[in-house]
This record gives C-alpha cells, sequence and structure tokens, in this order.
C-alpha cells in the first residue's frame, strides 16, 4: 500500500498493475478464458465458419423478445422498489443511534440469511393460496387475498424482499461517508429536509446508489429460484427461460446466445458505472 | 487411486471428514436427485444388500438435488472424458441419457446392451426407450383429488368426464408445467393421446416428425387452451410436481395429476389428509414412466458401476422396488414371483403407457410454453 | 458545503449525536419502521419457524393442529449437518480472507491509480456475475479436472473465490472513491507520510464499505451452491448443499424450516454485530480519527 501510494504520486502505472495482478490473473483463467469459449462458441462452427443464425432467430422470435422485455421490466420494476424503500431506513439508521436503530437494522438485513428457495417457500405460506394472511382474514370473516402466487407480482414481491439487505447494505456504507456534522451545520442553517436529502446527501452517495443499481441489474438479469417458483409459466424471465433452453431443450446453442445477450444488457449496465467512477476520478483528481 | 491421494493431501486435515472413506477398497460413487424416498431407499435397502454381495465395495448415496446439480456434474463427466480425468461419478440412478447435449455421440453413457448384464433380458422391453438408459423402476401418473370436495363415486372415469369436470368447476384443477415434473407432462401427453387416437404406440423415440407434430400437437394445444380459463387463477401453472401437491393440501385446489408413488408417500407422512381419492382414468390411463439409470464410459469403478446395474434387476431388488417404494418393476413380471404378482394385480397395472423421451419430449415441452402458457385471461 | 469541508466526517462528535438524541426522546420513526419490518420481514419468518414445528398444519387453522420436535430430531441427529456446518463455516472463511487480501488492494489500485486498461480490467469483472454460469461448466470442470481439484476443499474454495472477485472489488471501489481527497491532500501538507494519510484518513473513510463488502461475501459465500455443487461433489457438501437437498421438491418443509430456524441464532448475532461497524459511528469513534 505504501508502495502504492509513493508511485500513485509519479503515476502509478506498474504499481497499480502489480496490485491488480492477482484478481485480474483469476479472472482471466477461471471466467474470462470461457465467457470467451462460450461466446465464439455461438457464431463460429468448426467446419461450417461464421454465422449468426442463432441471433437473428432470438431477436426474430416473438417468444424471446417478450421473455426479454419482461425481465427489462422486472428488472427496472425491482430496482427503483428495492431503492425506494431501503434509502428510508438507510436514512433513519445513518442518523440514529440506540437499541431500537439496532433492531431495525438487524431485521432489514435478515432477508440476507433466507436462501431463495426458502424465501419462495415462507412466500407460498404467507401469500400464497390459503397462506396465513388468507387464514388470518377467513377467520376475521373477510374476503380473501387476490394471491399475489404465480402472478407477475408474485416475483417481483419475492424479489423486492429478498433484495432488500444488499440494497441497504449499499446505501448505508456509501451513508457513511456524510458526516453527521455537516447535516447538522445545513439543518442550523435552516436548510428542509428535502433539501438536506438532495443538496447534501445526494451528491456524496452517487457512487453508491450507481453501484447498488449496478448490483441489482446484475441480481435480477439471472435471476432463477424466485421468479421460477413464484411467478407465472410464461412469459419467463431471462434466468429460467436460459435454464430450459439449456436441459429441457437440451439445445446449448441457443442458451448461450441467450445468456450473451443477457451478458450485454448487463455490461451496458457495467459501463454506466465505470464511466462514474472515472468521472469521479478526474473530479477529484 | 492418484485423485484419493491428491485429495487427502489436499484438503485441510479434518476439514473434508468424508475423505476417511478412502479406505474403502472400492468406493462406489452413485448420485441422486430424485426425492428424499429414493435416497432412503438406497441407503436402507439397496447399500446393506449391495455391499453384503460385494465384498470390499462400498456404495456412496450421493445426493445431488436439485437436478440442476445433478446436470452439472453430468457435464463434468463429459468435460471429464475429453480431459481424460476421473468424473468421480460412477452411477446415477435416474438421469435422461439424452442430456448433456452431445453426450452419446461422445461415447458418454454406457451402452446396456452390449453390457452384458446377467438380467438385462429380464427387463420390461416396453420401458426401454434407449440402450443408454437402464429401467429399473417406474411410477404412474393419476388423478389425485380431495374427497370432501368430490365424492368418490363421481371421479372422472375417462378424460371426457374430466374436462367436463373442470369446465364445470372453474379454478379447481391445476396441472404444473410440463418440463418441471412428470405429473404435469404427462397430463399433456395424456391429452396428446386423447387428440391422436388414444394410441400411445404412435409415439416412438425415433418416429419424430414435425409435419404429424404440428399437426397432431395443434390439437392438443386447443384442447388444453379451451381448459385454461377454468383452471387455477384461469391458466397458472404450478413449477413442479411438489408445488401441486402442497396447493392440493391447502385446499386451494380440489383435483391435480399426481405421481402414484408421491402421492401415496404424502398421506403416509400426513403431508396430505387421508381422505385423499386417487383414480386412474379407464379410456387410457396417464402416462408412467421409468426412471433411466446411466453409467459413465470414464467411471474410475465401471464394472463395479454395472454390478450394481445388474444388482438392481434382481428378483430380490425388483421385489424392493414394489414392496419398500411403491413403484413399479423394471423387469417383465414374468421374472418376479407368481405370488407378488397376484398380491398387487388390482394396485399396479401390468402395462404403463408411456411417451417418448427426446425429440417429443422437446416439441411438446417447448410448445407447450409457446402455445399454451402465454394464453391466460386475468380479467 | 464548502465550508463545511474541513470538518472530517468520521469524528461525528458526540455533541451532534446527543443534540439528535435531545430532539427526539422517543424514537418514533424507529418504531415505525420496526413495526413495518416486523409484519414485512418477520411474519414470514415466524411462519417458518411454526413450520419447523408443526407436524399437521392445514388451512384454514390458525395454529398447526399437531407439533412436534420430531422433524429437529431428525434432522439435527444426522451426523452430516454438524459436519456440513463446519465445513461450510471454514471454506467460507477462507475464501473471505483470501479475496479481503487480493481484492481490497486492487480495488485501492482501480480507484486511485492509473495504469493501462484500467477501465477495461474493472469492467472485466462483471462477467464473474454477468455471464450464466451454465455456459461455462465444461469449460471450468476441464480447469478443475486436469488440477485434480475436483472434490476437494481447495477445489470449492477457488471456485468460489473466483464468485467473490465482483463484489470484493466494485464495492471497495465505490469506498475508496468517495474518501474526501481534500483530506488527504491537507494531511499531506501538513508533512504527514503517505502511510500515515492511508491510515488515518483513507481507511477509516472506507472502512464501513469495506466491512458492508466483506458481510455480503461473506454470506454470499455461505450460501453459495452452484459451484458448490460441481466442483464439491461427491466429497464436499456444504451446509446449504444440504439445505437444499431437504428443501427443494421435498414434500415436507418442515426439514428446510427446522435448518433455518438453526442458522437462524448465528446470523441474528452476526447482524447485531455488523451494527457495531457499519452502522453509526460506534465505529469512527472506536478509531479516534
Amino acid at each position: 500500500m505504501i508502495a502504492a501510494l509513493r508511485s500513485g504520486a509519479m503515476g502509478g502505472r506498474l504499481s497499480g498493475l502489480l496490485l491488480v495482478a492477482l484478481p485480474v490473473a483469476l479472472l482471466i483463467w477461471l471466467v474470462l478464458w470461457p465467457v470467451l469459449q462460450a461466446m465464439v462458441g455461438t457464431v463460429y462452427f468448426p467446419g461450417t465458419g461464421f454465422s449468426i443464425a442463432s441471433y437473428t432467430y432470438f431477436f426474430t422470435d416473438a417468444y424471446s423478445l417478450r421473455n426479454l422485455w419482461l425481465t427489462l421490466w422486472v428488472t427496472a420494476l425491482t430496482s427503483v422498489l428495492r431503492v425506494v424503500v431501503a434509502m428510508p431506513i438507510a436514512l433513519y439508521l445513518r442518523f440514529r443511534t440506540g437499541s431500537i436503530a439496532a433492531l431495525v437494522q438487524a431485521l432489514a438485513l435478515f432477508p440476507m440469511f433466507v436462501p431463495s428457495v426458502l424465501v419462495a417457500y415462507a412466500f407460498i405460506r404467507v401469500l400464497g393460496p390459503n397462506g396465513i394472511v388468507d387464514t388470518v382474514l377467513v377467520a376475521l370473516h373477510l374476503p380473501k387475498l387476490m394471491s399475489p402466487y404465480l402472478t407477475p407480482a408474485g416475483p417481483i414481491i419475492g424479489l423486492v424482499w429478498d433484495g432488500l439487505p444488499l440494497t441497504l447494505l449499499l446505501l448505508l456504507s456509501g451513508l457513511g461517508r456524510v458526516s453527521i456534522a455537516s447535516v447538522d451545520a445545513a439543518r442550523d442553517l435552516g436548510a428542509g429536509s428535502w433539501t438536506l436529502f438532495t443538496r447534501i446527501i445526494l451528491p456524496r452517495i452517487q457512487s453508491s446508489i450507481i453501484v447498488t443499481l449496478a448490483f441489482n441489474v446484475l441480481g435480477l438479469f439471472s435471476a432463477f429460484t424466485l421468479p421460477f417458483l413464484l411467478g407465472p409459466a410464461s412469459p419467463e424471465m431471462m434466468g429460467p427461460y436460459m435454464q430450459r433452453t439449456f436441459s429441457d431443450n437440451a439445445d446449448p446453442l441457443n442458451a448461450t446466445t441467450q445468456a450473451v445477450i443477457t451478458f450485454a444488457f448487463c455490461a451496458a449496465f457495467g459501463l454506466i458505472y465505470v464511466r462514474a467512477i472515472a468521472k469521479g476520478r478526474k473530479g477529484t483528481a | 487411486m492418484n485423485r484419493r491421494e491428491f485429495l487427502m493431501a489436499g484438503a485441510a486435515a479434518g476439514l473434508v471428514a468424508s475423505t476417511r472413506f478412502a479406505a474403502a477398497a472400492t468406493r462406489l460413487d452413485m448420485y441422486t436427485a430424485s426425492d428424499a424416498n429414493i435416497s432412503d431407499f438406497f441407503n436402507n435397502v439397496v447399500k446393506p444388500a449391495f455391499e453384503a454381495a460385494n465384498p470390499g465395495t462400498e456404495l456412496n448415496v450421493v445426493i445431488a438435488r436439485p437436478s440442476a446439480a445433478l446436470d452439472a456434474v453430468a457435464q463434468r463427466a463429459l468435460a471429464a472424458l475429453s480431459a481424460k480425468a476421473d468424473p468421480q461419478l460412477d452411477f446415477i440412478e435416474q438421469y435422461e441419457p439424452m442430456l448433456p447435449a452431445g453426450g452419446i455421440e461422445a461415447g458418454l453413457w454406457t451402452d446396456f446392451q452390449k453390457a452384458d448384464l446377467a438380467n438385462y433380458g429380464a427387463v420390461n422391453k416396453l420401458a426401454i426407450q434407449t440402450a443408454y438408459g437402464l429401467p429399473y423402476r417406474g411410477s404412474q401418473v393419476l388423478l389425485a383429488y380431495d374427497a370432501t370436495k368430490l365424492p368418490r363415486e363421481k371421479a372422472p372415469k375417462t378424460f371426457a368426464d374430466l374436462a367436463a369436470w373442470i369446465k364445470a368447476n372453474p379454478g379447481q384443477f391445476i396441472y404444473n408445467r410440463p418440463d418441471k415434473g412428470g405429473s404435469g407432462f404427462n397430463f399433456v401427453n395424456r391429452v396428446v393421446h386423447e387428440v391422436s387416437g388414444r394410441d400411445p404406440l404412435k409415439f416412438k423415440v425415433d418416429n419424430f416428425d414435425q409435419a404429424t407434430a404440428d399437426d397432431v400437437l395443434g390439437k392438443a394445444w386447443a384442447v388444453l387452451n379451451d381448459l385454461a380459463p377454468s383452471l387455477y387463477e384461469k391458466g397458472a401453472y404450478t413449477a413442479g410436481n411438489t408445488a401441486s401437491l402442497q396447493l392440493l393440501a391447502q385446499g386451494a385446489v380440489t383435483m391435480i395429476p399426481a405421481w402414484s408413488d408421491q402421492v401415496l408417500q404424502a398421506i403416509a407422512k400426513g403431508v396430505l389428509p387421508e381422505n385423499t381419492g386417487l383414480v386412474q382414468l379407464g379410456d387410457l390411463a396417464l402416462c408412467g414412466g421409468f426412471s433411466q439409470a446411466v453409467v459413465p464410459t470414464n467411471a474410475a469403478h465401471r464394472d463395479a458401476a454395472l454390478k450394481l446395474a445388474d444388482f438392481m434387476l434382481t428378483q430380490e431388488m425388483q421385489t424392493a422396488v414394489i414392496e419398500k417404494l411403491g413403484g413399479f418393476p423394471g423387469v417383465d413380471w414374468s421374472n418376479l414371483p407368481k405370488a407378488l404378482h397376484d398380491k398387487y394385480a388390482d394396485v399396479i397395472p401390468s402395462s404403463i403407457p408411456t411417451f417418448p423421451s427426446g425429440e417429443w419430449t422437446k416439441a411438446v415441452q417447448d410448445g407447450w410454453y409457446r402455445n399454451v402458457a402465454p394464453n391466460i385471461s386475468r380479467t | 458545503m464548502t465550508d463545511l469541508a474541513p470538518i472530517s466526517p468520521f469524528d461525528a462528535s458526540p455533541s451532534a449525536v446527543a443534540r439528535i438524541a435531545r430532539r427526539a426522546p422517543v424514537d418514533w420513526t424507529g418504531i415505525a419502521f420496526l413495526t413495518g419490518l416486523a409484519v414485512v420481514i418477520l411474519l414470514p419468518l415466524v411462519v417458518t419457524a411454526v413450520w419447523a414445528f408443526a407436524e399437521v398444519w392445514r388451512f384454514p387453522a390458525i395454529v398447526p393442529q399437531r407439533m412436534g420436535l420430531g422433524y429437529w430430531q431428525e434432522t439435527l441427529s444426522r451426523h452430516d449437518v454438524w459436519q456440513a456446518l463446519w465445513l461450510s463455516l471454514s471454506i467460507t472463511t477462507t475464501v473471505t480472507v483470501i479475496s479481503a487480501a487480493i481484492c481490497f488492494p486492487a480495488a485501492y489500485a482501480f480507484a486511485r491509480l492509473d495504469f493501462p486498461g484500467r477501465n477495461m480490467l474493472f469492467l472485466a469483472f462483471l462477467s464473474v456475475q454477468a455471464f450464466p454460469k451454465f455456459g461455462l461448466i465444461i469449460a471450468t470442470a476441464t480447469i478443475f479436472l486436469t488440477l485434480h481439484l475436483i472434490g476437494t476443499f481447495w477445489g470449492v474454495v477457488l471456485i468460489q473465490l473466483v464468485g467473490t472477485l465482483l463484489y470484493m472489488i466494485w464495492i471497495p471501489v465505490s469506498a475508496f472513491q468517495g474518501v474526501d481527497r481534500r483530506l488527504e491532500e491537507a494531511a499531506r501538507d501538513v508533512g504527514a507520510s503517505p502511510m500515515r494519510v492511508f491510515w488515518s484518513i483513507t481507511l477509516p473513510q472506507a472502512l464501513p464499505t469495506l466491512f458492508a463488502a466483506i458481510l455480503i461475501t461473506f454470506v454470499n459465500t455461505f450460501y453459495e451452491t452452484d459451484a458448490a455443487w460441481l466442483i464439491g461433489l461427491p466429497n464436499v457438501r456444504t451446509m446449504p448443499m444440504v439445505m437444499i437437498s431437504f428443501i427443494n421438491n421435498a414434500l415436507e418443509v418442515q426439514y428446510g424450516a427446522v435448518l433455518f430456524v438453526f442458522l437462524w441464532v448465528p446470523s441474528f448475532l452476526l447482524m447485531l454485530a455488523a451494527r457495531r461497524v457499519m452502522g453509526a459511528d460506534a465505529f469512527a469513534k472506536g478509531f479516534g480519527g
């Protein structure tokens, strides 16, 4: 680290490369190389040459496009919902201490320890048909709930629940950099809550929000268990769709093509994060 | 045995406690992704008997649920084949030999017809779909219903009855997505049989042809789409056999298609109430299926694995399949004691319609997703 | 805002905290959040927990018709459950420690240093999560087969280590990025050595986020199964592998519920511990600026 800092002043080209060498080597060896092989396998066929037929098929197949579209909007909606739900909790936790705050945090982070399969089971037992909510409603002589199980709302509820901790943790760690003193000072100068939030807090946690969204997009694009167990049979999200193409249809070519397409969407989002980081660096350098 | 040594050296002492198994002369790694009753059957019934018959061999029952885990292991075996490495897999109790893609062409699975199994000749010919899978146990789909809501005498006896009942009782029937479990799949297959003259023998592993498929399946989709608005939630489909059973157990639906052994087990364990009714269609039964055991050609203990395969076909094990598992035998009834046949004659039909794996299955499953699943009305 | 900059963000003065506390003697907001979360988070978990003790529970009964400890006995008397728990903790700790050791310096480099291919390499870590695993199984298996790592402890450690790279690099980069550079420069101006600047300015500011990354990594690794199935079987069986084989397609929810409740207590303690390092200012005070 010391070396890094010193040479950082001198440009740090070599020490930078040295510091990232190990993870990058692991990445190239066990991820990038296999990914590249898989990608090439979708366009180059030994003996017959290049072909982009599987991509043409995907983008002309209404069924595949409907699945992609569903994935996109479930991803967008779920990410926004997660941030909207997590942000007030994060703000509260940042500026409050005490045992209630500790309990709130412990509770809000709890879904992290619940494996998806169990989330699905708990969901079915609670919100599912004749689940505990229905049981209570019937006992109170009220009409039963319109169960979200096997409807498009099912996986969204499950995913928001399941993803709350990660979103909260990332926002909270970003908020850790907002000093209570600066917020207090601004409040003493007469700034309202909304002004405080938009003028002082938001700018400082920008990179955290972007990284939160990036992780949400990544996770949702490949989400499998919850959409599969809680959602309707069709349209499918890309995760279950790829899995089905791969094992049930025994069609690795089209499955890998779908994988490359999802990957491209995730990479596009990753690029936004990288650009934000690069911008931040220039801004403060 | 160099992988065992490596394993001993590579694993931090005491962390991989199972390495103590390395002491056994031959450890046969047998995988299963089936439900708990099957892994219990192998641990409690097959293992002691097999080890007694083959001293020095240890049967290691490896549970690889969910099936995606087993897919990964099968792919690993294919990779091991080209890398000439030990796949650490000797026997899979139930797997689709058509997977992984390209496996059979690469010579991954053992051809049982050429494996010189002493008991192979006894296998029920109708159960053999491919030479690469060994059918050693079977089960059948039937209809399970809540007898408090549907009196036993009114339970449907033909497909027409069933369709009429579904329409007369909207929201009370559900089947699972056909690729996610055999109960829903064989319900869909029964519709395919219904629209093609109720002759299961029309569909064979090697007679797939697109024109027939378009015609027959087109009619089947029409029947299913006609039923869809009367299903649970106006056309919802569960994600597996168990999910359907749970809806039945919760009282959310009245009737589902279910595997006979699974539903019997559910009743025995109290998951389903005692008054769950079971009925099979009389005009043509819902399809059954046989578990296909596979043995990779590159298994480190292939000989022992083939011994196990042969052992599963012995009278002793086949009897256990019937008596302990509640399944159907993989061998022809003529090879089993007459007394056993008589005892179970009422419960177990001597022949079970089946649906061919491979192209037909793919066409039904993918076609269902494209033609039936999207037609849902939420109004 | 510039006039506020010199106030160090990590020395949240006790007086500031006290002032807030004085303003709101009863934490109504907290109670509201607590109630909301109790319903949304706890209810499903409590229902699951009740299932762990239920032997028969059918609609429309509010409490199970028959309760008992049968499933607990059956689950916890299994030798492999305890073995798997211990194994999981060993693997997860090893992975997290190695990952932090190699990734945090890299994250610092990505955030602060300029070197050829920086943005490209950084973006490339995305492929760890963004490319579906099934497309990589054959290639990965081949690599591990030739190294004789299939079915070994270190094989699982290696594959799970790769799975942690994205979180352990991307999250810390945002932390190092968010550190107030003016503070560092000010410290350097008054003659602090680079090492002292790093230890007393940079690290304390980044630490909450680094802890978040470690926590996420630890939990994710603990519950990771895809890679563990591929590389670990038949010898290495971790806790979630045992759990999932109990839960998946099982008719009885109870086994899963038991294992889940069984993991509750350690998780909850870990959460409360996390609050100490990540939450409000306890941590910053500990380091004393």
